[in-house]
């Protein structure tokens, strides 16, 4: 073992300690082929964020980058999750929260961490625009890319140029242009996407061997 | 009757782009000026903004690597291949040593050229158009090398998902050594022009200030953060590849100004050039150089490598089919651009473009 990788278990080491002193989940870790270690969290409670955003700002760590997303690929797409991307010297680590309540699906409001970590600024006010996320005390709220006149989240409700000009996307496109306008695929169109010029090719499963990541408690 | 008052009294607002002859690429600054002193910088950018990461949920896995390589053309290799290491990192796929060394090859020239670039806009932004004429052409070997080895000039295709897409032969071997200490001669001469030239200090040292607390504040990364002495390397501190059984030293300067940025960057050609001799030297001649076509499971993964700008950060969500459901990258410009506010406070408004180079942007990497 060489001293780098020393100074990663010791560091992994107080991780593991100061997380265990908190009411967060159990981290969960992970390592890829070059001996990196990674620190998975996932938070239960929007509200705990800011606690996170506090232990790590004393753990020393730099926020890389925030990952908004949604979990699924449907057109409604309600159910998004933010991934906030930290590194501690040499471990990097993770810390999810999905921000819809669980019943309803109705989205919830972000605490802004930009008080811990000034840099989460930009990030934060990326992800208002494209994903339409409301935060609460953002300091400085305004656009980053998109202009002022245009929603907050219009990207995801476009169906984009290279959609249209995909061949294989007509099918799916004339669909989810039903959908937005009459909010159903009438049957009629159903009928006609069984004839052979609408047939999807079926891809057929590959066999593949399992990953090897390997994944430690 | 109205006075006229002193143009160091006035206040006023100047905008600076999006498109303006000392910008490379578009953006926009709103300066307010108190006579010719910067007071403070709005930034308002958005003007290339591709929705590149929302393309990429809708590309397989594979098709991505050709995406990633096309976000910007001087960090054209660091994309592509910490994408691919991203998505080993999630299916746990082994690169064979002698690929790793490759892809070394190839991130390192291309950190030669992409610094030797930026500093060449440094001394054009300063009017020394000599010497900008003769680091163009010193990076032209560079360029010359690339387009041997790679049969591009930019966008050099070396990556895939599990290994590279080219091999090296020991004419090339021996053509990149020739290059190299061709390139290598004429650097320390430049390394000590900007130790010497008057001028070039006059207009480069404490202009553009910031300090290592400000770094760390505002997160910045890569040469930014090590010419104001935040000794921070991905390369040294979380090593990928075989980073870790080569030798290099990471730079760092303590003028915490546009000069130390420079000579952060001229400095590294240097330890990139001892990187690509020891490779050339001890090249792993066994190895495959890629692997078959591999599974992707669902699942998340992160990665990051040191691009020339600095750390370049990789996150892939995926559901188990052959497009992720999510790609998000982080390019180094865009935590450096928030230090330009502190760079330019109270400067004057001459030396604006000069600091705006001074952090290397990439307008293309950070709207995506």
């Amino acid at each position: 073992m060489n001293q780098n990788q020393n100074n990663t278990q010791e560091l992994v080491e107080l991780i593991k300690d100061t997380f265990e002193k908190t009411d967060f989940p159990k981290l969960t870790w992970t390592t890829n082929k070059y001996n990196n270690m990674y620190a998975w969290l996932r938070l239960e409670n929007v509200s705990d964020l800011t606690k996170a955003a506090e232990v790590l700002q004393g753990l020393h760590a730099r926020l890389c980058t925030v990952s908004a997303y949604t979990e699924d690929r449907s057109i409604e797409a309600k159910r998004r999750a933010i991934a906030y991307h930290f590194a501690i010297k040499s471990v990097l680590l993770c810390v999810t929260i999905q921000i819809y309540d669980k019943e309803t699906l109705e989205p919830l409001e972000v605490p802004s961490i930009t008080p811990y970590f000034r840099n989460a600024d930009w990030n934060e006010r990326e992800f208002m625009e494209m994903y339409n996320i409301k935060i609460i005390n953002h300091p400085n709220p305004k656009r980053l890319f998109l202009d002022e006149s245009l929603d907050a989240g219009i990207m995801t409700q476009l169906i984009p140029f290279s959609s249209m000009v995909h061949g294989t996307g007509s099918k799916d496109l004339w669909e989810q242009v039903m959908l937005e306008k009459i909010g159903h695929v009438p049957a009629s169109f159903q009928e006609q996407c069984k004839e052979p010029s609408f047939t999807k090719v079926e891809e057929t499963a590959k066999e593949a061997p399992k990953p090897q990541t390997e994944e430690k408690e | 009757m109205e006075t006229k008052q002193p143009l160091e009294q006035k206040s006023f607002s100047l905008p600076l782009g999006p498109i303006h002859v000392a910008l490379e690429e578009p953006m926009y600054f709103k300066l307010d000026l108190e006579g010719e002193k910067v007071k403070h910088v709005d930034i308002t950018s958005g003007h290339v903004h591709r929705g590149m990461e929302s393309i990429a949920t809708k590309r397989n896995f594979f098709q991505n690597v050709v995406l990633t390589e096309r976000v910007c053309s001087l960090c054209s290799n660091s994309h592509p291949l910490t994408y691919c290491m991203v998505i080993e990192n999630l299916a746990g796929i082994e690169v064979s040593k002698r690929a790793q060394a490759l892809r070394i090859m190839a991130e390192e020239i291309k950190r030669v050229a992409s610094h030797l670039f930026n500093v060449a806009i440094l001394t054009h932004v300063v009017g020394y158009k000599s010497l900008f004429m003769h680091m163009m052409e010193v990076r032209e070997i560079m360029q010359d090398v690339k387009e041997t080895i790679y049969g591009n000039r930019m966008n050099i295709s070396a990556n895939c998902i599990g290994g590279v897409k080219y091999s090296i032969n020991l004419e090339l071997l021996d053509f990149i050594e020739k290059s190299i200490a061709r390139t290598e001669k004429h650097i320390k001469e430049i390394i000590d022009i900007f130790r010497t030239d008057k001028m070039l200090l006059r207009r480069t040292t404490n202009v553009g200030y910031i300090s290592a607390e400000d770094v760390i504040k505002y997160g910045l990364v890569g040469p930014v953060a090590r010419g104001s002495n935040v000794n921070i390397d991905t390369r040294r501190d979380a090593p990928y590849l075989i980073y870790d059984e080569l030798d290099f030293d990471v730079i760092t300067e303590t003028g915490c100004d546009v000069h130390s940025r420079a000579m952060v960057r001229l400095r590294e050609t240097l330890e990139s050039i001892k990187i690509i001799k020891q490779l050339i030297r001890n090249m792993p001649e066994e190895g495959e150089l890629h692997v078959l076509l591999p599974h992707i499971p669902a699942g998340e993964a992160m990665a990051r490598s040191e691009a020339p700008r600095g750390e370049l950060f990789y996150y892939v969500h995926t559901d188990g089919t052959d497009m992720p459901l999510r790609l998000k990258w982080r390019v180094p410009s865009y935590m450096n651009w928030e230090g330009l506010g502190v760079m330019m406070k109270d400067c004057e408004v001459a030396d604006v473009a000069l600091i705006v180079n001074s952090i290397d942007p990439c307008v293309s990497c950070t709207e995506r």
